[in-house]
């Protein structure tokens, strides 16, 4: 970890392009958190009806406060940009943190135990065939029910407290079974590394935009349900990623050292994989992260999966449909977010090179 | 090869056969249908005059005409994943007293369920008909494929053509100060969406205010049937010619890096030193030597190519309104029109098998070795 930070740093103090790529990025990144203090004239929401389509920087738009101009519903376009911004990064961030997250652990997962590596008993195999379907019905199937139908605590206590004494059954089960019959004792291999593979697969099989299109179809617009949606259809690229460098580093000798000198395969894969893991996926991470803005302001724009209250780059840029002369609800908005994915793109560029150099070594 | 060729087809069933099976579950399973907001909806609705009980009638038959009151699936277990036929019956609730919820009961629906018959449709070749329209779902995905199909293949060839010259041009020695100014003007256009670009272009070119050069929106007006096949094709280009810089100009950044590095090694190789000693010209070396062996990661490009570009064409569609599928897509997303859903997607599928099957046909043919390795 502290040589990613040394390489950062290095890198800071050699290439301008990166210097100005992060210095841009904190600052916006900034300005989106302090936003709601900020005494701007406007709120972005707020329709002021009679400066419809005003021109920015005219004598008319600074009269009236607004200095980017209006669109065509009179809303103010700076407040618009600014708060576009926040909602970009409100989104992007933690749904590219989420998909990260799995991705790495399921990636990891896959190339550090590949087909044969992770042995358990059957009995406990067992244990969670059986144990993971009660839980889904009895902890969420029924108490989601219970809520939708408004019958009150009582019945998803009484189908919590089942839950509870089915566990505790299956679990005096399983160990009994383990105590006197041997052959629940024989270990199996989970092919870990084909159940990872096949569901990247088959959710790389339809491309992303259309996979997420037919999707947000299917839930009603709402912010907590996209950014789920989101992970869930990301995570694969990362996961692939993590899989790869995964195998690769555990063809090298120091991680054979650490294995034979027997670690635990937690403590392998935290101390002595991930630290290794952590450069490319920061370059996955830049770089997924301009793809995100590019492709949250595209949904926004095609107004599928967002509110239509949601202030977003992409709901600014597509009220320039209703009248192509005004220009400026697509310079401005989409300016900016050349700009943002253009920073991103460049720092994840200049880490691609420090770290690629490192690990070709 | 052909048997390699026809194991991974039949591969693909499985997959194909899943995701539509998932997306067909999915899209009827989520609360909220296409008729629930239309009909039962007293706001917003074209039944906004009529009572509740003539709205729920109206529903009732619309779900019987479109088969939506059957059960999902061969087996279903109540209390919710039931749909009840009457949409007055909606507060038909378990009764607190009886706790034989809190067993899982399973109730076996036989064949009469939207699944069987929406997989047997299929087999038979039968997509059902739209929500939205009433049409057949062939009919419609039909009627808006060619518009894509050529809209596609033509920004595929430009972008390919234009990628191999500028690499070309870019691998000679001379030509320094080109990769100096197209490498890192190509990594900025990369970083513009899709959205800004086009529409950039859209307020650039077409537009009364700037420069009004082509046509756009749609795909032209009414062309008789006496006009030549050229003259056709001409009206065409024209409004083709935005949504075609669009696309040529979003995939060109990837594809032109991808070719010119494989170019670049390619240089690098012994054969190329060897071509150079025999003393060929560079333009020869290049053309004739280095650029075929590099051609070969390029099969993958393309093949990759097509179904990405699926989904770049449906921004460009939606703003350029080019009727194709891409635009199709959104107009049944925004309706919720789910059997034209299912179908595009199975399309997408099938469209990315083919395309893989093409690829693995064309390396064996490009790299007789790989075509060894496969027989």
């Amino acid at each position: 970890m502290r040589h990613i930070w040394q390489s950062i740093k290095s890198l800071w103090r050699s290439k301008w392009g990166f210097k100005t790529a992060l210095l841009y990025l904190a600052l916006l990144l900034l300005l989106a958190l302090v936003l709601p203090l900020l005494p701007l004239p406007y709120a972005p929401n707020y329709l002021d009806l009679r400066h419809p389509f005003l021109s920015p920087f005219t004598a008319a738009a600074m009269a009236s406060g607004h200095p980017l101009g209006t669109d065509g519903l009179g809303r103010d376009l700076l407040a618009n940009v600014l708060y576009g911004a926040r909602t970009a990064f409100l989104i992007s961030l933690p749904v590219m943190l989420g998909a990260t997250l799995i991705g790495v652990a399921l990636g990891t997962m896959a190339g550090y135990f590949g087909n044969g590596g992770l042995k358990q008993p059957l009995h406990r195999v067992m244990c969670w065939a059986l144990g993971v379907p009660a839980l889904l019905y009895y902890g969420l199937y029924l108490p989601l029910n219970f809520s939708k139908w408004d019958l009150g605590y009582r019945h998803a206590m009484l189908s919590m407290v089942l839950l509870l004494g089915l566990l505790i059954l299956l679990w005096l089960v399983s160990t009994g079974l383990k105590r006197w019959f041997p052959y629940w004792r024989k270990a199996v291999a989970l092919p870990v590394d084909k159940a990872v593979m096949r569901l990247t697969e088959t959710l790389t099989s339809i491309p992303r935009f259309v996979l997420i299109l037919v999707l947000a179809s299917f839930i009603p617009p709402s912010l907590p349900l996209l950014v789920l949606l989101l992970v869930f259809t990301l995570w694969p690229a990362t996961a692939r990623l993590a899989r790869a460098e995964m195998l690769r580093i555990r063809q090298l000798p120091y991680f054979e050292a650490a294995q034979s000198i027997g670690n635990r395969p937690a403590r392998l894969i935290w101390r002595h994989a991930l630290p290794n893991l952590a450069g490319p996926v920061l370059i996955a991470f830049t770089f997924g992260l301009g793809g995100l803005l590019a492709l949250e302001s595209s949904l926004s724009f095609l107004n599928i999966g967002v509110p239509a209250t949601l202030v977003s780059w992409g709901r600014t840029i597509s009220s320039i449909r209703s009248n192509t002369a005004a220009w400026w609800l697509v310079v401005f908005p989409g300016g900016m977010l050349s700009l943002t994915v253009l920073a991103l793109y460049t720092c994840s560029y200049y880490l691609s090179q420090v770290f690629s150099s490192k690990s070709s070594l | 090869m052909v048997v390699y060729l026809l194991r991974r087809m039949l591969l693909a069933i499985p997959t194909l056969w899943l995701l539509g099976t998932l997306v067909f579950l999915l899209s009827r399973m989520l609360p909220g249908s296409f008729g629930e907001e239309r009909f039962l909806n007293p706001e917003a609705s074209f039944y906004s005059q009529s009572s509740q009980g003539s709205r729920e009638a109206a529903f009732i038959e619309y779900r019987q005409r479109t088969g939506q009151h059957l059960p999902l699936f061969y087996f279903s277990f109540p209390p919710v994943s039931q749909p009840n036929p009457h949409p007055e019956a909606a507060e038909e609730q378990p009764s607190p007293s009886s706790y034989s919820y809190l067993l899982p009961q399973f109730t076996w629906n036989g064949t009469s369920n939207q699944y069987h018959r929406w997989l047997s449709g299929i087999l038979t070749g039968d997509f059902s008909t739209s929500y939205r329209t009433g049409q057949p779902v062939l009919e419609m995905i039909w009627n808006s494929i060619g518009n894509t199909f050529w809209l596609l293949l033509a920004a595929m060839v430009v972008t390919l053509a234009l990628a191999l010259e500028l690499s070309i041009l870019m691998a000679k020695k001379r030509m320094q100060w080109l990769r100096r100014l197209l490498l890192p003007s190509l990594f900025v256009v990369d970083s513009i969406p899709m959205l800004v670009l086009a529409l950039l272009l859209l307020v650039l070119l077409a537009n009364p205010d700037f420069l009004q050069l082509f046509p756009v929106y749609g795909m032209g007006y009414y062309v008789s049937e006496s006009l030549s096949i050229w003259q056709a094709m001409g009206q065409r280009i024209q409004f083709m010619a935005l949504p075609l810089l669009a696309l040529v100009l979003v995939n060109l950044p990837y594809i032109t890096n991808q070719v010119y590095s494989s170019l670049k090694a390619s240089l690098q190789a012994a054969y190329t030193r060897t071509a150079r000693a025999k003393g060929l010209p560079e333009h020869l070396v290049i053309r004739r030597h280095a650029l075929r062996n590099a051609l070969l990661p390029l099969i993958t490009i393309v093949s990759d190519f097509f179904p990405a570009l699926v989904s770049g064409s449906i921004l460009v569609e939606t703003i350029y309104a080019i009727p194709g599928i891409g635009r199709l897509l959104i107009e049944s997303v925004l309706a919720r029109d789910y059997p034209v859903l299912v179908a595009i997607i199975l399309l997408v599928l099938v469209v990315r098998i083919v395309a893989y099957a093409l690829a693995d046909t064309a390396y064996a043919w490009a790299d007789p070795r790989i075509k060894r390795k496969l027989a």
